[in-house]
């Protein structure tokens, strides 16, 4: 019996070390010209406010923590990242038309507002991404003050 | 005597004129009423094409409307308060109802098993996408 368990032990070993040598490509891209906070001019506090809440899961560069290293947390969080930037991909915002730019605005409004945004699960290992109301506020604020801007513009 | 019975005669017979009056006027507004709520405002002062407003009246508007208990469809897009929606909010809306009918996301698959006749056809389909995207487009482009 002991035998048993400790070839089971070996083998989950041996799967797990074996595991590292599988690894996601990194979302680690540079900025582009593209990017949200590039191509609008975005205040300081709101731009940090993005950087430090939304970035990480919303952009092609993640600030990764030690352990995003290791299998299968490394395909766990590569799956959260791509399902993120599919949503919104703020380093491929200049990319995006008009109608577009808006319902994301909008959304990233509504969802901060409801809490939807950050996702609990990302907030339990980075607290200081957490908003507070002050923030929600801000943001919707800033993004339907945005968004009149751009529907202005394309207007004219 | 008989004078009297004559009189008392003629007060009931106004008395029951005037009852038949109140009962007409309560049946009509009654009526006026159940008219109303057989119909309600729907899509109301959203300027659209019959067509379309049939499309939306019949499969849409179900959960999408203020009175409705799915509220995250509500939420998501309110065909009763729509017009009180900022410039911003209408373009949004009107993308994403292309969008998630593009996707076949709507109506959503769940909600069709239990009512499939509130499916849309291809046709319907594509009339809403044509229609939602210009509207979207006029709102952008300023006309």
């Amino acid at each position: 019996m002991k035998k048993i368990i400790k070839v089971i032990l070996i083998v989950l070993v041996i799967g797990f070390v074996a595991l590292q040598f599988f690894q996601p490509k990194k979302n680690l891209g540079t900025t582009s010209t593209e990017d949200f906070l590039v191509a609008q001019q975005v205040p300081d506090d709101v731009s940090l406010i993005l950087k430090n809440s939304c970035y990480d899961c919303h952009s092609n560069h993640t600030r990764y923590l030690w352990y995003h290293n290791i299998s299968p947390v490394s395909w766990m969080i590569n799956d959260h990242i791509q399902d993120g930037k599919h949503e919104l991909n703020f380093s491929e915002w200049g990319k995006l038309d008009i109608y577009d730019q808006i319902t994301d605005l909008e959304k990233i409004s509504r969802e901060t507002k409801h809490k939807e945004m950050p996702l609990k699960s990302y907030l339990l290992m980075h607290p200081s991404a957490k908003l507070n109301q002050e923030q929600i506020d801000r943001i919707e604020a800033w993004t339907n003050n945005l968004g009149e801007q751009l529907l202005k513009k394309s207007a004219n | 005597m008989l004078l009297r019975h004559d009189n008392i005669q003629k007060i009931m017979l106004m008395k029951r004129k005037n009852e038949f009056l109140v009962l007409l006027v309560g049946f009509l507004v009654l009526s006026i009423s159940a008219v109303a709520t057989d119909n309600p405002a729907k899509t109301k002062g959203l300027e659209m094409p019959e067509n379309i407003k049939a499309i939306i009246d019949n499969k849409c508007f179900g959960c999408h409307n203020t009175d409705s208990k799915n509220d995250k469809a509500k939420e998501d897009l309110n065909f009763s308060t729509f017009d009180e929606l900022s410039m911003m909010k209408k373009v949004s809306s009107y993308n994403k109802i292309a969008e998630e009918l593009e996707e076949r996301k709507m109506p959503p698959a769940k909600f069709l098993e239990h009512f499939p006749d509130k499916n849309v056809t291809d046709e319907e389909r594509t009339a809403l996408m044509e229609w939602a995207k210009k509207e979207a487009e006029a709102l952008v482009k300023g006309n």
